[in-house]
């Protein structure tokens, strides 16, 4: 009787050690900052001040957070139509019978190039690019007589969290197009060979065939950049820390100044609070629709 | 019973794991704790916010100088640039792990540490001492709360708005003194199709420092030093007319067309290549950085004035915007003695003429600067800082930092005409409204 509970125990013992870790360094931290949050503090002076929920009222009254999660939105609504529509569009023309043998490695590399660049490194080649006076942009605008179009293209509130955006897209438009080609490639190839004898034309071999049939590898990669979008942090801070005045300001920058420059820890905890809820239920319904997903 | 032995080692095994993960700090952390007789090793955390090369060469070597007289000491020494400082020296007091001789800008900046305890009050030690002689005490005021001293400098600073020598010489233009002649020494390289003042603004501390000289000039000390305080009655934060008048004539640096385009998007150091490009007219920079304007164009082919932001208004017309750069010692330190005997070593005379040598950086040690270890011009601006009246702060670090969020961001929206400074005064006196009943709580 003992010996068959221990049996069945057998298991749990294996994953212990995996279990401890994560409870260790992914639960336990989200349990605490929840505990954080109900509090008011500072860096530097720790002591912790009960208030509790008024972190959260002021969530609800703080302008910036407003701000913060429709840029979050503005950024994630871009990147799917970018890193999933253009970029499945690539894929296919990649893939196309016509062009793979001849220019299909050379396009996929150029374009995918960019994805290999630390993100510092890309955020200060693009400042230089963006820079008013001297950068290539303005510069290209002026030579072909479009003055009136140029811009602080980093400095203007209006353009601000465009222009960071756009070059996000081209960080990583090359990287899901890969992606995308390795689900074309799991195509069976005598698919699209029917479809052409049946005098099915490019366009319709991309709608009939290549859509649906990547379809898993879609639903992936939208989750995965719309919770990346409501993640970012690290090309904000690099080209604008969030300015001019707050304009390029998302959920992860702000929690981070709150944090680190206005010593609000327990409003900090708040917002991370907030971040935790929004990315859990993406990624909730990611698995969800990953599910479904299945059974058709 | 063999299954049941597997399962009790396997656990034990996990937990010894676990347990030696966790004693490893342990032992770290009492190792450091031992010490305090002179003979014993001690090891001293030293945190500045200077990496760059030819900085980190001389704190290198003022390290290795005082360990090596005095042999029972060790320095670990870490650094990290001006802007991550701000965060990675709160992280560190917020995990305890405040380093023995740190870092930090005078005024609230220090002030914040002081009142949370964070820092060691060493008046007895610079004030019944010969300490006292070895450092110019003007500088060490901004490091006094309370009639306490919770820091000493290290250098001092001032900002002075540099000039092209050859254009003004071109364009017939003469050393502005008033803020009239200013705009139109502006609108005269303007004409002339230069950049007059170059300006990156990039992050807002730039324009925190011209917004900064404006409100030491147009508002009258008193009620300045009770708003930047917070104790001035609420209901008074921040609405002195001086403020807006401030806000308003850095707006007309812009509608004038004194800045380059778009300041919001460029960096201040890139700015500054520009001026020594010989792109810009003006530009408005720190006695620190006259050394890199001097190797990139000459010591010869600049000069400078201090910035005429004032016009006979209420504040003190000969304050300069500027502020001593010093340390402060943990009041955690389990070592006091020897982080003030290093903390004297490395501001003292001695190692002061030598950071001003390599760095040309004026060292706020009495002597340091003169003809032998500095350029001209930097002792001439020495000269300046000491006839001022005295240093209006850095703005960013001398008021509260959630007014700092709010004003600083702000000045952007003015360089980009997207808010007015009534707006804006109105948002910092809300904002210093919340940081004042924050404080009395």
């Amino acid at each position: 009787m003992k010996r068959k509970f221990l049996n069945q125990l057998t298991p749990y013992y294996f994953l212990l050690p995996s279990l401890i870790l994560m409870s260790v360094f992914i639960y336990l931290p989200v349990v605490e900052n929840f505990y954080y949050s109900l509090f008011r503090w500072s860096a530097i002076d720790t002591t912790l001040n009960y208030i509790g929920f008024e972190n959260y009222t002021r969530i609800f009254t703080d302008d910036l957070v407003g701000l913060s999660l429709f840029n979050n939105t503005l950024y994630a609504v871009i990147s799917v139509i970018f890193q999933v529509f253009i970029a499945l569009v690539l894929a296919a023309m990649l893939e196309a019978h016509l062009v793979r043998p001849f220019f299909g490695t050379l396009f996929r590399n150029i374009l995918f190039l960019p994805s290999v660049l630390a993100i510092s490194v890309v955020g200060v080649t693009w400042q230089l690019i963006y820079r008013p006076d001297t950068g290539l942009i303005n510069q290209v605008l002026r030579a072909v007589g479009l003055d009136t179009l140029t811009r602080t293209w980093l400095g203007e509130e209006g353009t601000a969290i465009y222009s960071i955006i756009a070059v996000s897209q081209w960080q990583w438009v090359g990287y899901c197009m890969i992606l995308f080609i390795v689900a074309i490639q799991a195509i069976p190839e005598e698919l699209f060979e029917s479809a052409r004898i049946d005098g099915a034309n490019a366009v319709q071999q991309f709608f009939r065939i290549t859509v649906p049939l990547v379809r898993e590898t879609t639903l992936v990669m939208t989750t995965i950049t719309v919770i990346g979008a409501f993640k970012v942090f690290d090309i904000i801070w690099v080209m604008t820390a969030g300015g001019p005045n707050h304009a390029s300001e998302v959920l992860g920058n702000y929690l981070y100044r709150v944090a680190f420059r206005n010593d609000e820890m327990g409003y900090a905890a708040a917002l991370a609070t907030l971040l935790f809820v929004i990315t859990f239920l993406l990624t909730f319904i990611q698995l969800w629709l990953g599910r479904t997903g299945k059974e058709n | 019973m063999i299954k049941n032995q597997f399962y009790v080692i396997s656990l034990l095994v996990i937990l010894s794991m676990i347990l030696v993960a966790c004693s490893g700090g342990d032992a770290g952390g009492t190792s450091e704790s031992s010490g305090g007789s002179e003979s014993e090793a001690v090891t001293l955390k030293f945190f500045h916010k200077w990496p760059e090369p030819e900085h980190m060469e001389f704190y290198e070597f003022a390290v290795q100088e005082y360990e090596k007289n005095h042999p029972n000491v060790t320095i670990e020494m870490e650094a990290v640039a001006d802007e991550p400082y701000k965060d990675k020296i709160r992280v560190l007091m917020a995990a305890n792990e405040v380093p023995d001789v740190y870092f930090s800008w005078a005024g609230e900046f220090s002030w914040k540490f002081a009142r949370a305890g964070q820092a060691l009050d060493i008046t007895d030690a610079v004030m019944n001492t010969d300490w006292k002689d070895q450092v110019i005490l003007s500088a060490v005021e901004p490091y006094k709360l309370d009639g306490k001293i919770y820091g000493v400098p290290m250098r001092i600073n001032a900002k002075f708005m540099v000039y092209n020598k050859a254009m003004f010489e071109e364009y017939g233009i003469s050393e502005p003194a008033t803020w009239d002649e200013f705009l139109t020494a502006c609108s005269t390289l303007k004409e002339n199709g230069v950049v007059p003042l170059a300006f990156g603004d990039e992050f807002p501390w730039a324009a925190s420092h011209y917004v900064g000289d404006f409100n030491a000039k147009l508002v009258g000390g008193d009620v300045r030093s009770a708003d930047y305080l917070l104790t001035a009655p609420a209901e008074k934060l921040f609405t002195d007319p001086g403020y807006v008048e401030g806000l308003a004539r850095f707006q007309t640096l812009v509608t004038a067309g004194c800045f380059n385009e778009g300041p919001n998007g460029i960096s201040h150091s890139s700015a500054r290549s520009s001026f020594i490009a010989g792109k810009a007219g003006m530009i408005y920079i720190e006695l620190e950085e006259f050394v890199t304007v001097a190797d990139g164009m000459g010591q010869d082919a600049f000069g400078f004035f201090q910035f005429p932001s004032g016009s006979g208004d209420e504040g003190d017309q000969k304050l300069l915007t500027g502020a001593p750069d010093g340390f402060m010692i943990s009041a955690s330190t389990e070592h006091p003695e020897e982080a003030m005997d290093f903390l004297k070593f490395i501001t003292g005379p001695e190692m002061g003429k030598e950071y001003v040598k390599r760095l040309g950086i004026p060292s706020a040690a009495v002597g340091a600067v003169n003809d032998e270890t500095a350029l001209p011009i930097v002792v001439k601006g020495v000269e300046s800082i000491n006839t001022a009246s005295g240093m209006a702060l850095w703005l960013d670090t001398d008021i509260n930092i959630k007014i700092v969020e709010v004003y600083l961001p702000g000045m952007q929206a003015i360089l980009n005409g997207t808010k007015t400074p009534e707006e804006l005064m109105q948002e910092v006196h809300d904002a210093a409204v919340q940081a004042q009943s924050e404080l009395s709580q």
